[in-house]
Parts: structure tokens; C-alpha cells; sequence
């Protein structure tokens, strides 16, 4: 092939050409160059703003929540380091595998699993979930052993709250639990929600802890640090940081160790049924102050097993339990207080012109309205005054006034001395108990007109303190109380918010005939101390001589089908089908301090099962006198907010 | 001029060679690898190693190598054409079966301990064969039809088998260069716009009957939305404008790029490496690298234009071209301009295989200037 290499026109042709792509590559690193502009000069703040937002994450300082105080300053509920395990799901190609992987070093089971799963489902990528908390310091080490093989995997040192107590305390306290949508939904501020969405933060659900949250939840900081594109924390910038502050102490009148006692003692079983654990209820006041120092309750649950995440099976049981561990029993179990309304009914009689030294005569039973009431003993208690028949616990004595007074007067009377209403103590589910008249009859029986009228006989079961008549262990022994002063004490769980004093509350005269209490209050002093049915409870010392009066409230009427089974005695029932066993009490008789109520539920008798009880108590408390000794200030002991360590 | 002096097909002396080596050409790469070594330093927060001390070391011998074949004979070059042609078209072929797989693509062939990649040889071969085509044709035979038979199948069988490896951004990036040398030999423009009509076409049915891998599609859908996954491929690129953008008009200083240290960005030392030079020398350091660039460009160019040797001129634009393409690619690629295909930027990314054929070229280019005046009819009756 003959080749013109010197093609003048193909020279031409490829001189135009690269002109042509010169210009035309030209063209385009302009292009570039302008886009160039535009990212470094044109948008610069945008993204200097972007690159800053890249590099700094605030960060959520968790403060600590606020501390609970029995009076003495022992510690009821605190925190304590939680080693967890947090997982943020974005740091992470597989979240399956890496589950898979951590499971291999603390395995959390699939129920977790599962439930941490829909938990990053719900919180988004970003933020860091939960895998386990609680963990042993072994465990703990061993995940920061692997962690350079653990993409998302953030261990953490949290605080999680902590009751020294346990079970003993639950009740007053209450316990905290995880957070909920409900939570979330209730919080005002978008802060608020961003502390509450913190891994592992934990709210009151309970008792105390729920009413008072607000006061001993703390107030969040917040610390900005530099991180990484995989999140990893490079540098705190410490002086920008808002230090959290720690939740205000709460100081109660509880006393700790007397609380323990109260619980040991209901705990012990009942001499006849020792197989049958004491579902029982105990309270003890200061009757000057008011003040609440022990309000016990068995069986009780561990709060401690509700903010690591209550096990399912141990709910379960807590629930199905015949026994109610989940209900607080002093202030919301209601009970037909039985015989210890007779201080009631005596007042309400010498009100309405009975003289104490007017007379019955109990052969054991009376005939009224077509039917006969019987009294607790058989074969009667002979001819009674009426300091015998508190003594004796007559039910024939008070048969005959129910038959002269009227069923308001009683319940007047009844509100005088504390029953039949609510306090402000910070706990909820408190029940008002119902103390029935006229009125109440009416409003209760709206709905079927001929119920409505209230029928002479149901005087009678009422002024025994069965029938309609219901109260809790808390009103009983505010009623104890209010016999022992004649004021109208009122009772205070919470002593100090932070290191303000909430004020003894006021307790001002009863309008009652001092007179009228002398006479009932010998009656209770003759129950325990001159032979009457809590004769075994009496005190040894007699420097803390204790009045009070016992109380057994039929649950079950025993039937004559019953007896010819051969079920005649309570024992032979079940367990649920047995009376309730009550006592009331104050001390010393001359000038009293303290006032107590318990009641062992199906106890068959106050002063078998209850009454003893209700010694060994107050034995304590008078051992102690923790009345005569100084409370904590609570001045003293308001810390320095510091920076909690929770947060990620 | 005194090179006219000396008479042509005269063996020239090695002296008169070195003197005549294009010295600015050489200043301008070494300062954009020099950019590349400053920029590497900066990227391992300040070391040598793992990048810096390499990428020098293997400049220094490419330099050589690019020297080496500057000095060598145009003649000789056009020589090997074909021969540099086939065998990398062979070592193409061979690499389904024998290549190594790295990264899910099959790209290299390792022998006797040599890592050696089929695909880049092209780069040059490719150049080097179509030069030499149209080095033996007239003007008019350029747009005529059974003359465009033998370049479509020089260009299309490499880049077919480049694209099934996958190697999506080697093949644009052959292709392009290769219908860039068409068009420099003087295609006519009618037939030009057939063919890009064509291969509008042909880019459809790719996309269409998914000849195209996953990543491949995702990467090109991603670049026209890049707020479709900002944790995949448009959060690489976002961070990649973040990174430029927040470097402002003088950037944040040396070794205080702050999302390029914080590890917002990936394969920063080799893809992405334009935004840490862009974060830490902001839009005068950018654009400084960017008109080297550009220098280097037109330089080829008009070495390319005095030359007086058919095959040295298309040698020398295509190997402009390729140059180019990389730059505009990878720059494009970094601001969002250009899909993410995974493009190095020339002598500044770290990646020896690139650099290699990047100095190869310019090796040829060199040979070009040097024997600018060489005589064609004399070098043509050497063959």
C-alpha cells in the first residue's frame, strides 16, 4: 500500500482536531473549576456548617436521681454502677450477625433478642440500644476484651438505682421501671424526652419513686464531643459542658430499722398454721408529730428485681400469689375492722346520753329483727359495764346500743377519729375505706331504690365493725392515734424534699368530751393490761404501758352444713375462708408517743394472731424510742451536683 | 530553531536527546506527584508510611521509565504498535481464567510474584494501535466506512472484556480515549453523531437487559440522586463535598483537614484523595491543582500539534485524552459532577499500576517531542 505520509490535509485536518479537544478540555476543567467554586466559596458556610455537625454530637449528661432517706439517714434507695452493654445499630453491616456475636460472650437470651430488635426497629439507627445490663465485671471485662472484633458494640458504665432494703422498704418506695411511649408522651419538653430516650433510663413506677419523680429525677446536662465518622468518641470538650445535677435527697419519717423489725415479726407464722405464710399489714406512728415509722406489709416483692427488668416468671408468681405481694396492704388493703370500731361505738354512746357505768347482760346471743346476733363467746359474758365491754369485747353490750343510736352519730364520730378518708402521704392506690350512714346508703344503692333505707339491724353488724364497714391498717392506727392525744393527728410519710422541711402537719383538737376518751381509753388499757383479750400482749416494761384492742372481722360465715362436716373451728376452713385478725394500739398508757395497727389477714384472731404481733413491734419501738432521738437534718446532706456517668 | 539544524534519520547523540527532553513537562508532574506525596503524608496523619515514601519511590522510577522511552526512536515505537496491541488483548482474554479476584472483580494476572494488570497495558496499547491505523491512512479513507470496521473492533473488544471483569470506569475510560483518537484522525462529524446515537442506544440495552452489575447501576442511579441512601454511595459523595466545601477559599491548613482525619471519608488515599487537598488547601490549592492539570494538558497537546509524525501526534493526544479523561472523571466523581466509578486521580492518588501506565504514556509523548522533526517517509520505509 503506497502511503502519502505527508498528507498536508490530514495534517490539517488532526492540527483542527486537537485545537478542537484542547478547547474542548479546557472548557471542561472550567466546569470544574466553577463547581470547585461552588462547593469552597459560593456554599462554604453550608458546609463548614455540615463538617461541624459531622464532628460534634451533643451528648446527653443522665443525672443521677435523688437519693431516699429513712429519718435517721440510712439509705433506703441510691444508685449504683450498672456495667451494660449498648449497641448502636448504624455501626453495624449486619445486625443479626452482630447480635449473634455478642450473644456468644453474654448470652441474653431470644426473648431479648426479639425485644431488642423491635427496640431498634422504634428508636432508629442512631441511637444506642440496650443489649444487657447488670453485667458481672467478668463479663464486662470479657466484652471489652472482643471489642475490636464488635462493630457497634458500646460498653458503658451506667447507674441504675439500688435499694440496700430490699423487699423491707418496697412499699414506701416503690420502684423505677423503663421507660414507655406513655412516659414520652407525658413529658413536656422535647429535653425531657431526650434524657427519657437515654439507654437504660429509668422512671418511677411506684410508690414514691413515681410520685415524687420530678423532685428525684435531676436535671440532665449535656457535654459536647468530637467523634469520629464510626462514632467513636475522640475528645470531650469539657469546658462547654453543662455538669448534670443530681435529683433532691428525699427524707422520710420511715425508720429503717424498725421497718426491718415490723416485717420480721408479720413475717413469723401463726402458732396454729405454720405452713401458711403471713399475709399481713403493719403501721406505727408518732401520735405528736404524725410521723410515719414503719409501714410494713408481707409478703413483699424485691424492688430491686423490677429496675434490672423483672424476670417473667417471678411477675407471674407475683401476680397469681393468694397472698397479694404487689398490693401495699396498709394503704390499700380495706378490712372490716371489726371489734376495734368498739372506741367508736362507745364514743358515739356516750354522746348520745349513755353513762359508762350503764350495764348489759350478755348471754351470748340476742334476738333482733327475726334473727339472732350472737356474741364472740359462748355461753356469754354475764353482766357488763361498759369499760368491761371494751375489755371483754362484748358484742351483746354494743348490740344494745346499736339499738339506741343512730347510725350517722356512729359514722360522725368514726370521721372524727380518721376513718373514712384519704392522706397525703405521696403513695397512690390509698383506699378510703367506707364508713356507712344514711347518706352513704343512698348514694351506694342509686340504682335500687327499696336497698336505699337503711335497716335498724345493719346497725348492729356495723357497730361491731363488720357489715358495711370497711377500713386500712393506715386509718386504724391514725384512729389509735387520735384516741391516744384526742388530737386530730395526721399522719406524714415524707419528712424533707431536698433540704426543705415539709411542716409537721397541723393536728387540733377532736371535738370530743375528754371525758368520753378517758373512759375508752381505760377500756384499751384493760384489754392488754388488766386481763382482757390481748392480755398475753402486754409490755414487760412498765414504764411503756401499752393500751389497745383487738379485732377479728368474719370474712365467711361458718354454716351448720359447715359444722356437720365437722369445719365447726376456723382452723378446719381455708385459708381464704378464715376472719381477719386486727389490733390497735398506743403507748406509754400516761402519755403516749406511739400508735400502732396491725392485721394479719385470716388470722382467725386479733388477739391470737394479731395482738403478739403488735407486741413484738412495739417492743422494739419502745426499746428504741426513736421519738426521743434527733432526725437527720436534712440541710446537712445536700450534695454537690455532679455529672453522671450514664449517657453515650 | 536549533533542533532544524540537525539533519533528519541522523542517529542523534545521546547528549543532544537529554537536551531536548521537554523539561516543563517534567516539572509540571513532578509537581502534581509532589502534590500526591504532600497529600499522602497528610492522609496517614502525618507519616511517611503506609503511602508517602512509596508513592515518591515509585515516581522516582517511573520518571525514569518515562525518560527511558523518551528517549527511544519514535520508529520503534510505531513498531511495537500492533505487538504491545495484541498482547495486551490476549492477557485481557486470559484474565477470566486465570486472574485473580480482588474486590469481587477479576482484574489482575500474577506471575512469577508480578502482579500485573491486562487493563491498563491497554490504556497505551490501545493509543499505540490506533495511531498506528491511522498513521497509514489518507484523510479521505478516515470517514469512510470499511475503514471504521478495524478501529471499532480494536476499541470494542477490549472494552467489552474490560466491562465484564467488571470494570466499569477502565472501560469508559478506554472507550472514550479510543473514539477520542477517531475523531482527532479526522472522523467526519455525520458519522460522529451516528455514533453517539448508537451508544446512547447500546448504554440503554445495558441498562435495560442488566448487563450492567448491581453496583454498577446503583452507583450511576445514586449519582443522579444522591439523597437516595445518604449511608451508602451518596454518603460517600456527600462527605466528599462536605470535606471541599468546608475548606473554604484557603482551606483548613496543612494536616488539620478535619473530616478527612476524622475518617469521615473512604479510600481517601486513593479515589477520594482531591477533597483532603481541597479541605486542607481550599479552592487556591484546588484550582492551583487543577490548572497543573490543565498545564500538563495543553502541553501534551501541542507537542502532540508539532510534531510532524502522523502515528507520534495520535500517540501523544490519546495519551492526553486518557489523561484527561482521568482527571475530569475523578474530579467530577469527588464534587458530585461524575457518577462514582471508582476513577484514581493521576499521579496524586496512591496506586503504582496507574502512575505506571500514566508515565508510560507520557514516556511516549516525550518520545514524540524529542523526535519531533524525525522523517516520516524515512521512519515509514523502516517498517
Amino acid at each position: 500500500m503506497r502511503i502519502n505520509a505527508h498528507d498536508p490535509e490530514r495534517q490539517e485536518l488532526v492540527s483542527r482536531r486537537t485545537l478542537l479537544f484542547g478547547g474542548g478540555v479546557t472548557a471542561l476543567f472550567v466546569g470544574i473549576g466553577g463547581r470547585l467554586y461552588q462547593l469552597q466559596v459560593h456554599d462554604y458556610e453550608k458546609y463548614q456548617r455540615l463538617a461541624q455537625e459531622n464532628q460534634f454530637n451533643r451528648r446527653i449528661l443522665t443525672p443521677l436521681r435523688g437519693e431516699i432517706l429513712d429519718r435517721f439517714g440510712n439509705v433506703l434507695a441510691s444508685n449504683r454502677k450498672n456495667f451494660r452493654v449498648l449497641f448502636i445499630p448504624e455501626q453495624s453491616n449486619d445486625v443479626e450477625a452482630a447480635l449473634d456475636d455478642i450473644e456468644k460472650i453474654i448470652p441474653f437470651g431470644g426473648d431479648k433478642r426479639a425485644r431488642i430488635l423491635r427496640e431498634i426497629r422504634r428508636r432508629g439507627a442512631f441511637t444506642p440500644v440496650e443489649i444487657k445490663d447488670n453485667l458481672s465485671w467478668d463479663d464486662f471485662s470479657k466484652v471489652n476484651f472482643k471489642l475490636p472484633h464488635l462493630a457497634g458494640v458500646l460498653p458503658d458504665v451506667g447507674e441504675t438505682r439500688d435499694y440496700p432494703r430490699g423487699a423491707a422498704s418496697a412499699f414506701v418506695i416503690g420502684y423505677v421501671g423503663a421507660v414507655t411511649e406513655r412516659d414520652l408522651g407525658a413529658e413536656r419538653s422535647d429535653e425531657d424526652r431526650l434524657l427519657l430516650r437515654q439507654p437504660g433510663f429509668k422512671v418511677g413506677r411506684d410508690g414514691l419513686e413515681r410520685t415524687y419523680e420530678k423532685e428525684l429525677r435531676g436535671e440532665a446536662g449535656d457535654v459536647n464531643v468530637k467523634v469520629n465518622a464510626h462514632g467513636r468518641v475522640i475528645e470531650e470538650l469539657t469546658d462547654e459542658a453543662r455538669p448534670a445535677t443530681q435529683g433532691q435527697t428525699l427524707t422520710l419519717t420511715i425508720d429503717a430499722e424498725l421497718q426491718q423489725k415490723a416485717m420480721e415479726v408479720l413475717s413469723v407464722p401463726g402458732d396454729r398454721m405454720p405452713d401458711e405464710p403471713q399475709s399481713a399489714a403493719a403501721v406505727v406512728m408518732d401520735v405528736v408529730t404524725g410521723d410515719i415509722l414503719v409501714l410494713a406489709s408481707t409478703p413483699a416483692f424485691n424492688p430491686n428485681d423490677f429496675n434490672v427488668g423483672i424476670d417473667p416468671q417471678v411477675w407471674r408468681d407475683l401476680n397469681k400469689s393468694p397472698y397479694k405481694p404487689l398490693l401495699n396492704k396498709p394503704v390499700t388493703g380495706v378490712y372490716a375492722p371489726g371489734s376495734t370500731l368498739k372506741m367508736i361505738a362507745s364514743i358515739a354512746a356516750l354522746e348520745n346520753g349513755f353513762t359508762p357505768n350503764v350495764t348489759s347482760y350478755c348471754n351470748g346471743r340476742m334476738y333482733h329483727g327475726k334473727r339472732y346476733f350472737h356474741c364472740w363467746k359462748r355461753g356469754g359474758h354475764g353482766r357488763l359495764d361498759m369499760k368491761g365491754a371494751i375489755k371483754n369485747s362484748c358484742n351483746i353490750y354494743f348490740y344494745e346500743i346499736a339499738k339506741k343510736v343512730d347510725i350517722d352519730d356512729i359514722a360522725d364520730v368514726a370521721r372524727r377519729f380518721g376513718l373514712g378518708q384519704v392522706y397525703e402521704l405521696g403513695i397512690s392506690g390509698q383506699q378510703r375505706g367506707v364508713i356507712p350512714d344514711r347518706a352513704w346508703k343512698q348514694a351506694y344503692f342509686a340504682g335500687s331504690p327499696e336497698n336505699q333505707i337503711w335497716f335498724p339491724g345493719e346497725t348492729l353488724s356495723c357497730i361491731v365493725g363488720q357489715g358495711y364497714v370497711t377500713a386500712t391498717p393506715l386509718q386504724l392506727c391514725v384512729m389509735a392515734a387520735r384516741l391516744a392525744t384526742g388530737k386530730a393527728v395526721r399522719p406524714r410519710l415524707v419528712r424533707a424534699v431536698g433540704d426543705l422541711v415539709t411542716p409537721a402537719p397541723e393536728a387540733p383538737a377532736i371535738d370530743v368530751d375528754p371525758r368520753h376518751l378517758e373512759i375508752v381509753r381505760a377500756g384499751m388499757d384493760a384489754v392488754v393490761n388488766q386481763g382482757g383479750t390481748a392480755a398475753r400482749s402486754r409490755l414487760p416494761d412498765p414504764e411503756w404501758r401499752m393500751a389497745g384492742k383487738t379485732g377479728t372481722s368474719q370474712v365467711y360465715q361458718i354454716t351448720a352444713e359447715d359444722r356437720a362436716k365437722g369445719l365447726g373451728k376456723p382452723e378446719d376452713l381455708p385459708w381464704g375462708r378464715r376472719d381477719h385478725a386486727l389490733f390497735v394500739s398506743f403507748m406509754p398508757f400516761e402519755n403516749p408517743r406511739y400508735a400502732c395497727s396491725v392485721v394479719v389477714e385470716h388470722g382467725i384472731g386479733g388477739s391470737r394472731a394479731a395482738g403478739p404481733k403488735a407486741r413484738e413491734i412495739m417492743k422494739a419501738v419502745a426499746e428504741k424510742n426513736p421519738a426521743a432521738m434527733m432526725p437527720i437534718d436534712p440541710r446537712t446532706f445536700v450534695r454537690t451536683a455532679r455529672a453522671g456517668g450514664g449517657g453515650s | 530553531m536549533a533542533s532544524s539544524l540537525i539533519l533528519p534519520g541522523r542517529q542523534r547523540a545521546m547528549r543532544d536527546r537529554l537536551v531536548r527532553l521537554h523539561w516543563p513537562l517534567i516539572i509540571l508532574l513532578s509537581m502534581i506527584a509532589g502534590a500526591g506525596v504532600v497529600t499522602l503524608f497528610s492522609v496517614a496523619e502525618g507519616s511517611w508510611r503506609p503511602w508517602a515514601l512509596q508513592h515518591a519511590l515509585r515516581y522516582a522510577v517511573s520518571l525514569c521509565l518515562l525518560v527511558g522511552m523518551g528517549l527511544v526512536a519514535i520508529r520503534y515505537w510505531m513498531a511495537l504498535a500492533y505487538p504491545i496491541y495484541a498482547v495486551a488483548l490476549l492477557a485481557l482474554i486470559a484474565v477470566p481464567f486465570v486472574g485473580e479476584i480482588n474486590m469481587g472483580a477479576r482484574r489482575w494476572i500474577e506471575y512469577g510474584g508480578l502482579q500485573f494488570q491486562p487493563s491498563e497495558a491497554m490504556k497505551i496499547g490501545l493509543v499505540m494501535a490506533l495511531a498506528r491505523y491511522y498513521h497509514g491512512l489518507r484523510a479521505e479513507q478516515v470517514s469512510h466506512f470499511l475503514y471504521l470496521i478495524a478501529p471499532a473492533l480494536m476499541i470494542g473488544a477490549p472494552v467489552g472484556l474490560v466491562f465484564i471483569q467488571p470494570d466499569l470506569g477502565t472501560g469508559i475510560l478506554l472507550g472514550a480515549t479510543g473514539v477520542i483518537i477517531v475523531f482527532a484522525a479526522g472522523l467526519s462529524w455525520r458519522i460522529g453523531f451516528i455514533g453517539a446515537a448508537g451508544a446512547v442506544l447500546a448504554g440503554y440495552a445495558a441498562y435495560r437487559f442488566e448487563l450492567l452489575k448491581p453496583y454498577q447501576v446503583e452507583r450511576i442511579l445514586t449519582f443522579m440522586n444522591p439523597d437516595r441512601d445518604p449511608l451508602g454511595q451518596g454518603y460517600h459523595l456527600l462527605q466528599s463535598k462536605i470535606a471541599l466545601g468546608s475548606g473554604g477559599v484557603v482551606g483548613k491548613g496543612y494536616m488539620l483537614g478535619t473530616q478527612s482525619q476524622l475518617k469521615f471519608l473512604p479510600e481517601m488515599q486513593t479515589d477520594f484523595i482531591f477533597t483532603i487537598f481541597g479541605e486542607e488547601f481550599g479552592f487556591v490549592g484546588a484550582s492551583g491543582l487543577l490548572l497543573l492539570y490543565l498545564a500538563v494538558i495543553l502541553t501534551g497537546l501541542s507537542i502532540a500539534n508539532a510534531s510532524r509524525n502522523h502515528f507520534a501526534r495520535l500517540t501523544s493526544i490519546g495519551v492526553v485524552a486518557t489523561f484527561s479523561l482521568y482527571v475530569l472523571i475523578n474530579t467530577g466523581m469527588v464534587m458530585g459532577l461524575a457518577p462514582v466509578v471508582g476513577v484514581p486521580l493521576p499521579l496524586v492518588s496512591y496506586g503504582g499500576t496507574v502512575m505506571l501506565t500514566i508515565m508510560a504514556g507520557f514516556g511516549l509523548v516525550m518520545s514524540a517531542h524529542i523526535h519531533r522533526d524525525t522523517d516520516p517517509l524515512r521512519s515509514h520505509e523502516l517498517l
